[in-house]
Protein backbone atom coordinates (compact mmCIF):
# COMPACT_ATOMS: atom_id res chain seq x y z
CA UNK A 1 0.00 0.00 0.00
CA UNK A 2 2.72 3.02 1.03
CA UNK A 3 4.68 1.34 -1.84
CA UNK A 4 1.60 2.83 -4.04
CA UNK A 5 1.66 5.71 -2.10
CA UNK A 6 5.26 6.41 -2.84
CA UNK A 7 4.94 5.00 -6.68
CA UNK A 8 2.09 7.87 -7.03
CA UNK A 9 3.91 10.32 -5.20
CA UNK A 10 6.99 10.21 -6.82
CA UNK A 11 5.41 10.36 -10.04
CA UNK A 12 3.41 13.81 -9.04
CA UNK A 13 6.37 15.18 -8.02
CA UNK A 14 7.84 14.10 -11.72
CA UNK A 15 4.45 16.27 -13.62
CA UNK A 16 5.19 19.12 -11.05
CA UNK A 17 8.98 19.29 -11.89
CA UNK A 18 7.93 18.95 -15.58
CA UNK A 19 5.26 22.11 -15.24
CA UNK A 20 7.19 23.92 -12.86
CA UNK A 21 4.59 24.71 -11.16
CA UNK A 22 5.23 25.47 -7.78
CA UNK A 23 2.50 26.20 -5.06
CA UNK A 24 3.36 26.66 -1.30
CA UNK A 25 1.83 22.93 0.32
CA UNK A 26 0.42 24.15 3.68
CA UNK A 27 -0.16 21.76 6.03
CA UNK A 28 -2.97 22.04 9.04
CA UNK A 29 -1.17 20.20 12.13
CA UNK A 30 -1.66 19.91 15.87
CA UNK A 31 -3.23 17.23 18.15
CA UNK A 32 -6.29 14.97 17.81
CA UNK A 33 -9.82 17.37 18.22
CA UNK A 34 -8.37 20.45 17.48
CA UNK A 35 -10.18 21.00 14.54
CA UNK A 36 -7.93 20.71 11.95
CA UNK A 37 -10.46 18.63 9.63
CA UNK A 38 -13.20 21.68 10.28
CA UNK A 39 -10.56 24.47 9.52
CA UNK A 40 -9.29 22.41 6.44
CA UNK A 41 -13.14 22.01 5.33
CA UNK A 42 -13.65 25.84 5.86
CA UNK A 43 -10.87 26.95 4.17
CA UNK A 44 -11.55 24.60 0.74
CA UNK A 45 -15.53 25.67 1.07
CA UNK A 46 -14.98 29.14 1.29
CA UNK A 47 -12.44 29.54 -1.56
CA UNK A 48 -12.84 26.40 -3.92
CA UNK A 49 -16.65 25.01 -2.51
CA UNK A 50 -15.32 21.60 -1.94
CA UNK A 51 -14.88 19.73 1.07
CA UNK A 52 -11.77 18.10 2.84
CA UNK A 53 -13.44 15.40 4.79
CA UNK A 54 -15.61 14.14 7.68
CA UNK A 55 -15.56 15.47 11.19
CA UNK A 56 -16.64 13.87 14.40
CA UNK A 57 -16.10 14.23 17.98
CA UNK A 58 -14.53 11.29 18.57
CA UNK A 59 -10.29 11.63 18.57
CA UNK A 60 -8.60 10.42 15.69
CA UNK A 61 -11.18 10.77 12.62
CA UNK A 62 -8.82 11.60 9.85
CA UNK A 63 -6.20 8.87 9.83
CA UNK A 64 -5.18 9.46 6.44
CA UNK A 65 -3.83 12.87 5.90
CA UNK A 66 -6.10 14.63 2.97
CA UNK A 67 -4.98 17.42 0.30
CA UNK A 68 -6.59 19.37 -1.65
CA UNK A 69 -4.64 21.40 -4.27
CA UNK A 70 -4.87 25.07 -5.93
CA UNK A 71 -7.13 26.49 -3.21
CA UNK A 72 -6.60 30.87 -4.30
CA UNK A 73 -6.75 32.70 -1.03
CA UNK A 74 -6.98 36.31 -2.01
CA UNK A 75 -7.55 39.77 0.17
CA UNK A 76 -9.67 43.10 -0.77
CA UNK A 77 -5.93 44.30 -2.01
CA UNK A 78 -5.78 42.14 -4.74
CA UNK A 79 -2.99 39.92 -3.24
CA UNK A 80 -3.47 36.09 -3.41
CA UNK A 81 -1.38 32.74 -2.71
CA UNK A 82 -2.30 29.23 -4.42
CA UNK A 83 -1.92 26.43 -1.68
CA UNK A 84 -1.98 23.09 -1.19
CA UNK A 85 -3.94 22.60 1.68
CA UNK A 86 -3.37 19.11 3.88
CA UNK A 87 -5.13 17.86 6.95
CA UNK A 88 -3.39 15.71 8.77
CA UNK A 89 -4.10 13.17 11.41
CA UNK A 90 -3.87 14.38 15.11
CA UNK A 91 -0.45 13.95 16.29
CA UNK A 92 -0.25 12.26 19.67
CA UNK A 93 2.24 10.05 21.19
CA UNK A 94 -0.09 7.79 22.74
CA UNK A 95 -2.70 6.05 21.16
CA UNK A 96 -5.24 3.38 23.22
CA UNK A 97 -7.86 1.62 21.66
CA UNK A 98 -9.88 1.90 24.82
CA UNK A 99 -10.40 5.72 24.53
CA UNK A 100 -12.54 4.74 21.75
CA UNK A 101 -14.78 2.58 23.26
CA UNK A 102 -16.41 5.49 25.34
CA UNK A 103 -17.33 6.77 22.08
CA UNK A 104 -20.07 3.55 21.84
CA UNK A 105 -17.31 1.92 18.96
CA UNK A 106 -17.02 -1.27 19.59
CA UNK A 107 -13.42 -3.09 20.21
CA UNK A 108 -12.99 -4.71 16.57
CA UNK A 109 -13.64 -1.70 15.23
CA UNK A 110 -12.08 0.70 17.87
CA UNK A 111 -8.73 -2.02 17.86
CA UNK A 112 -8.70 -0.77 13.84
CA UNK A 113 -9.23 2.82 14.65
CA UNK A 114 -6.05 2.43 16.88
CA UNK A 115 -4.23 0.73 14.71
CA UNK A 116 -4.85 3.21 11.65
CA UNK A 117 -4.28 6.47 14.04
CA UNK A 118 -1.16 5.28 14.26
CA UNK A 119 -0.39 4.39 10.66
CA UNK A 120 -1.80 8.12 10.21
CA UNK A 121 0.70 9.58 12.46
CA UNK A 122 3.52 8.15 11.03
CA UNK A 123 2.13 9.38 7.88
CA UNK A 124 2.02 13.25 9.12
CA UNK A 125 5.30 13.08 10.47
CA UNK A 126 6.47 11.94 6.90
CA UNK A 127 4.81 14.30 5.07
CA UNK A 128 6.41 17.24 7.19
CA UNK A 129 9.96 15.25 6.87
CA UNK A 130 9.09 15.64 2.73
CA UNK A 131 6.54 17.84 1.29
CA UNK A 132 5.53 20.34 3.61
CA UNK A 133 6.00 24.16 2.50
CA UNK A 134 4.23 25.43 5.69
CA UNK A 135 2.92 24.86 8.95
CA UNK A 136 -0.71 26.06 10.38
CA UNK A 137 -0.77 24.38 13.83
CA UNK A 138 -3.82 23.86 15.18
CA UNK A 139 -5.13 24.03 19.03
CA UNK A 140 -8.02 23.92 20.70
CA UNK A 141 -8.07 27.25 23.39
CA UNK A 142 -9.85 25.30 25.75
CA UNK A 143 -6.93 22.80 26.66
CA UNK A 144 -3.70 23.70 27.82
CA UNK A 145 -1.55 24.19 25.47
CA UNK A 146 1.60 23.12 27.44
CA UNK A 147 1.49 19.48 26.61
CA UNK A 148 4.15 17.85 25.38
CA UNK A 149 3.60 17.07 21.66
CA UNK A 150 3.05 20.55 21.38
CA UNK A 151 6.40 21.93 22.45
CA UNK A 152 7.86 18.78 20.54
CA UNK A 153 6.14 19.28 17.30
CA UNK A 154 6.87 23.06 17.16
CA UNK A 155 9.88 22.38 18.11
CA UNK A 156 11.02 19.69 15.07
CA UNK A 157 8.79 22.76 12.65
CA UNK A 158 10.54 25.13 13.87
CA UNK A 159 13.88 23.15 13.11
CA UNK A 160 12.78 22.27 9.51
CA UNK A 161 12.67 25.71 9.15
CA UNK A 162 9.02 26.04 7.90
CA UNK A 163 6.97 29.44 8.45
CA UNK A 164 4.24 28.22 10.98
CA UNK A 165 0.93 30.14 11.89
CA UNK A 166 -0.51 29.00 14.99
CA UNK A 167 -4.22 29.05 15.99
CA UNK A 168 -6.12 29.43 18.66
CA UNK A 169 -9.34 27.71 17.55
CA UNK A 170 -13.16 27.07 19.31
CA UNK A 171 -12.85 31.16 20.15
CA UNK A 172 -16.81 30.38 20.47
CA UNK A 173 -16.55 28.26 23.31
CA UNK A 174 -16.87 30.24 26.66
CA UNK A 175 -13.95 28.32 28.54
CA UNK A 176 -11.18 29.33 25.69
CA UNK A 177 -8.17 31.07 26.51
CA UNK A 178 -6.32 32.20 23.63
CA UNK A 179 -4.28 33.74 25.56
CA UNK A 180 -2.66 31.16 27.01
CA UNK A 181 -1.46 30.19 23.76
CA UNK A 182 0.17 33.42 22.74
CA UNK A 183 1.96 33.12 26.17
CA UNK A 184 2.88 29.65 25.31
CA UNK A 185 4.28 30.30 21.53
CA UNK A 186 5.53 34.07 21.52
CA UNK A 187 7.70 33.25 18.69
CA UNK A 188 4.83 33.13 15.96
CA UNK A 189 1.74 34.76 15.15
CA UNK A 190 -1.07 33.41 16.98
CA UNK A 191 -4.74 33.94 16.17
CA UNK A 192 -7.77 33.17 17.54
CA UNK A 193 -10.26 32.16 15.59
CA UNK A 194 -13.26 29.56 15.72
CA UNK A 195 -13.38 27.36 12.43
CA UNK A 196 -17.03 25.82 13.08
CA UNK A 197 -18.51 29.12 13.43
CA UNK A 198 -16.32 31.31 11.30
CA UNK A 199 -15.40 33.64 13.61
CA UNK A 200 -12.11 35.78 12.58
CA UNK A 201 -11.12 33.28 9.59
CA UNK A 202 -10.53 36.73 7.66
CA UNK A 203 -7.98 37.43 9.78
CA UNK A 204 -6.35 34.00 9.17
CA UNK A 205 -6.67 34.48 5.20
CA UNK A 206 -4.70 37.63 5.59
CA UNK A 207 -2.20 36.14 7.73
CA UNK A 208 -1.54 33.36 5.48
CA UNK A 209 -1.24 35.42 2.26
CA UNK A 210 1.19 37.95 4.44
CA UNK A 211 3.03 34.83 5.89
CA UNK A 212 2.85 32.56 3.07
CA UNK A 213 3.13 34.08 0.30
CA UNK B 1 -5.24 -15.94 69.90
CA UNK B 2 -3.52 -12.92 67.63
CA UNK B 3 -1.05 -13.85 64.65
CA UNK B 4 2.23 -12.52 63.96
CA UNK B 5 4.21 -12.56 60.93
CA UNK B 6 7.24 -14.33 61.51
CA UNK B 7 9.02 -12.20 58.46
CA UNK B 8 8.20 -8.38 58.93
CA UNK B 9 6.58 -8.91 62.73
CA UNK B 10 3.33 -7.23 61.24
CA UNK B 11 0.44 -8.62 63.97
CA UNK B 12 -2.97 -9.34 62.88
CA UNK B 13 -6.14 -10.15 65.15
CA UNK B 14 -7.41 -13.66 66.13
CA UNK B 15 -8.91 -15.73 63.42
CA UNK B 16 -7.99 -12.72 60.85
CA UNK B 17 -8.23 -14.36 57.26
CA UNK B 18 -5.84 -12.08 55.34
CA UNK B 19 -3.28 -14.36 56.65
CA UNK B 20 -4.65 -17.25 54.80
CA UNK B 21 -2.92 -15.88 51.49
CA UNK B 22 0.24 -14.85 53.00
CA UNK B 23 1.42 -11.43 55.16
CA UNK B 24 -0.32 -8.84 53.25
CA UNK B 25 2.88 -6.36 54.08
CA UNK B 26 5.49 -8.83 52.95
CA UNK B 27 4.32 -12.11 51.62
CA UNK B 28 5.70 -13.75 54.35
CA UNK B 29 3.74 -17.57 54.85
CA UNK B 30 4.99 -18.25 58.06
CA UNK B 31 2.67 -16.96 61.39
CA UNK B 32 3.43 -17.66 64.66
CA UNK B 33 0.42 -17.24 67.76
CA UNK B 34 1.53 -14.21 70.18
CA UNK B 35 -0.12 -13.28 73.50
CA UNK B 36 -2.95 -10.84 73.62
CA UNK B 37 -0.89 -9.12 76.17
CA UNK B 38 2.18 -8.99 73.81
CA UNK B 39 0.01 -7.69 71.05
CA UNK B 40 1.59 -3.99 69.94
CA UNK B 41 4.17 -4.97 72.56
CA UNK B 42 7.26 -4.20 69.96
CA UNK B 43 5.82 -0.78 68.86
CA UNK B 44 4.92 -0.15 72.61
CA UNK B 45 8.34 -0.56 73.29
CA UNK B 46 9.71 1.12 70.28
CA UNK B 47 11.94 -1.67 69.31
CA UNK B 48 13.70 -0.29 66.70
CA UNK B 49 14.18 -2.77 63.33
CA UNK B 50 17.46 -3.62 64.21
CA UNK B 51 16.59 -4.65 68.06
CA UNK B 52 14.01 -7.06 66.37
CA UNK B 53 16.06 -8.43 64.39
CA UNK B 54 18.87 -9.30 66.87
CA UNK B 55 16.41 -10.97 69.45
CA UNK B 56 15.16 -12.97 66.08
CA UNK B 57 18.64 -13.50 64.80
CA UNK B 58 17.71 -12.59 61.29
CA UNK B 59 19.08 -10.68 59.16
CA UNK B 60 17.45 -7.58 58.08
CA UNK B 61 15.91 -7.98 54.56
CA UNK B 62 15.19 -4.56 53.27
CA UNK B 63 12.45 -4.76 50.05
CA UNK B 64 13.35 -1.58 47.72
CA UNK B 65 10.65 -0.84 45.42
CA UNK B 66 11.69 -1.18 41.68
CA UNK B 67 12.86 1.50 39.98
CA UNK B 68 10.67 3.08 37.92
CA UNK B 69 11.33 3.53 33.90
CA UNK B 70 13.28 6.86 33.86
CA UNK B 71 13.39 6.69 29.64
CA UNK B 72 11.33 9.37 28.33
CA UNK B 73 9.09 8.76 25.32
CA UNK B 74 11.33 10.94 23.23
CA UNK B 75 15.03 9.15 24.20
CA UNK B 76 13.87 5.95 23.22
CA UNK B 77 15.40 3.81 21.02
CA UNK B 78 11.96 3.01 18.93
CA UNK B 79 9.54 4.73 16.90
CA UNK B 80 6.36 2.79 17.78
CA UNK B 81 5.69 0.72 20.76
CA UNK B 82 3.01 -1.68 20.47
CA UNK B 83 1.98 -1.73 24.09
CA UNK B 84 -1.17 -3.96 23.70
CA UNK B 85 -3.21 -5.02 20.42
CA UNK B 86 -4.64 -1.41 19.59
CA UNK B 87 -2.32 0.63 22.40
CA UNK B 88 0.25 2.27 20.92
CA UNK B 89 3.17 4.67 21.53
CA UNK B 90 4.78 7.18 19.19
CA UNK B 91 7.71 8.32 19.57
CA UNK B 92 6.77 11.45 16.99
CA UNK B 93 10.98 12.77 17.36
CA UNK B 94 11.90 9.79 15.48
CA UNK B 95 9.42 9.53 13.15
CA UNK B 96 9.89 13.17 12.14
CA UNK B 97 13.31 12.20 11.46
CA UNK B 98 13.33 9.26 9.13
CA UNK B 99 11.61 6.47 7.93
CA UNK B 100 13.47 4.11 9.30
CA UNK B 101 11.15 2.20 11.45
CA UNK B 102 12.33 0.37 14.79
CA UNK B 103 9.00 -0.93 16.47
CA UNK B 104 9.06 -2.43 20.10
CA UNK B 105 6.52 -5.44 21.22
CA UNK B 106 4.97 -5.14 24.79
CA UNK B 107 6.70 -3.64 27.57
CA UNK B 108 9.49 -6.17 27.14
CA UNK B 109 12.91 -5.51 25.40
CA UNK B 110 11.28 -7.34 22.16
CA UNK B 111 12.48 -5.42 19.46
CA UNK B 112 11.16 -5.15 15.12
CA UNK B 113 13.85 -3.69 13.42
CA UNK B 114 12.68 -2.65 9.69
CA UNK B 115 15.99 -3.19 7.80
CA UNK B 116 14.62 -2.01 4.32
CA UNK B 117 13.49 1.20 5.69
CA UNK B 118 17.00 1.84 6.71
CA UNK B 119 18.41 0.63 3.76
CA UNK B 120 16.85 3.52 1.65
CA UNK B 121 19.36 6.01 -0.01
CA UNK B 122 18.90 9.38 1.67
CA UNK B 123 17.62 12.10 -0.68
CA UNK B 124 19.66 15.05 -1.40
CA UNK B 125 17.81 17.49 0.41
CA UNK B 126 17.66 20.58 -1.24
CA UNK B 127 17.05 23.33 2.18
CA UNK B 128 13.87 25.51 1.44
CA UNK B 129 13.94 28.94 1.98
Amino acid sequence: MSFLIRTKKKFSRVIRALFKKKQMRIGIYGPPNAGKTTLSNRIVRDWTGDAVGPVSEIPHETRRARRKEGVKISDENGNSITIDVVDTPGVTTKIDYKEFLEYGIEQDEAIIRAREATEGVAEAMHWLREDIDGVIYMLDSTQDPFIQVNIMLVGIIESRDLPVIIIANKNDLPDAAPGRIKSAFPQHPVISISGLEGNNVEELYEKMIEYFG
Amino acid sequence: MPHKCTQCGREFKEGSTEILKGCPSCGGKKFFYIKKDDIHKDILEEKSIKKIAEEKKEEIIEIKPEAKEKTEIYDRIESIRVVSPGSYELNIDKLAKGDEMIMQMGTDDKYIVDILSMAKPRKDKKKRK
